[in-house]
């Protein structure tokens, strides 16, 4: 469990807010990623919406868990959007290449209402 | 354009001042005092634009976090050594671990798109991106990388 993200479970969608700025610390970036990852097992199909509109610093390893994430999400055939990436983000993701896989979203409530739109 | 990566086997150049070097131990959990203490320098300076402080913690952690994790295993008796200073009118961080180094041949091509799902190994490539010079000597044990402070950046050539 991390104590740097709120998990909410609403309509068959799943907004994890992450509340930590620097997502830098192997301490804060693994268990980060283990309760993000605990979520795809716990819902079938999930529709997970990731909201990092919080997160300044960023460190690779984290982005390698949100491959790692993605991953997951689609092993699970569920859906998975990035929101609120700030300009300090942003840029890391697109040099990866990342942004061609991701769902991306400016903001969590986009996301959700076009998972609700979409629902199965 | 990108910068390049380069691996070299001899040591470092000497810097052409220093303002700020320490050992530090291989603490993970003190990684982020360490790193601070090179941005407060960097920034008193003037040397790094605010907009382009995240590169630099990207850059600071990246390299700290290697050495050492990678460098010297994570071992906390065995330091890593930071210094802070110019060469060429540039500033300059230069990370070394006791570690030996590693083979360029196991740093994954971004580039490829069979790597995009890779879950490591994009930290080099980021730094890239934002740094003017990255050079890794002693067979990959020491770091050295560069940036032009803001005022001297030459101009973005006009698209």
């Amino acid at each position: 469990m991390s104590e740097h993200v709120i998990i909410e479970s609403y309509d068959k969608i799943v907004l994890a807010k992450i509340t930590k700025e620097r997502l830098l610390e192997p301490v804060v970036i693994g268990p980060l990623g283990a309760a993000l990852l605990k979520e795809v097992d716990r819902h079938a199909r999930i529709a997970l919406v990731l909201d990092l509109s919080e997160v300044e610093y960023m460190a690779s390893a984290f982005i390698g868990q949100l491959v790692a994430l993605h991953k997951a999400v689609g092993v699970a055939k569920g859906r998975l959007a990035l929101c609120g990436l700030k300009p300090s983000i942003l840029p890391l993701i697109k040099v990866m290449n990342l942004d061609k896989i991701f769902v991306i979203y400016p903001e969590a409530q986009a996301a959700i209402n076009l998972f609700k739109r979409q629902a199965p | 354009m990108t910068t390049q990566l380069v691996f070299r086997q001899d040591p470092p150049p000497a810097l052409d001042s220093v303002w700020w070097a320490r050992n530090w131990p291989s603490r993970l959990d003190r990684k982020l005092e360490a790193i601070e203490e090179v941005q407060n320098t960097l920034i008193a300076r003037g040397q790094v634009a605010e907009d382009d402080l995240h590169w630099l913690m990207l850059c600071l952690d990246e390299a700290v976090t290697n050495a050492m994790l990678h460098g010297n295993e994570g071992d906390h008796t065995v330091p890593i050594a930071i210094q802070v200073g110019t060469s060429d009118g540039r500033w300059v961080v230069v990370v070394s671990d006791q570690g030996d180094g590693f083979l360029p041949e196991a740093i994954p091509d971004c580039e490829n798109p069979d790597n995009l799902l890779l879950e490591h190994g994009r930290g080099i490539r980021l730094m890239l991106e934002w740094l003017d010079q990255l050079i890794y000597f002693h067979g990959g044990s020491t770091v050295w990388f560069a940036r032009h402070p803001p005022q001297d950046r030459p101009p973005c050539p006009s698209t």
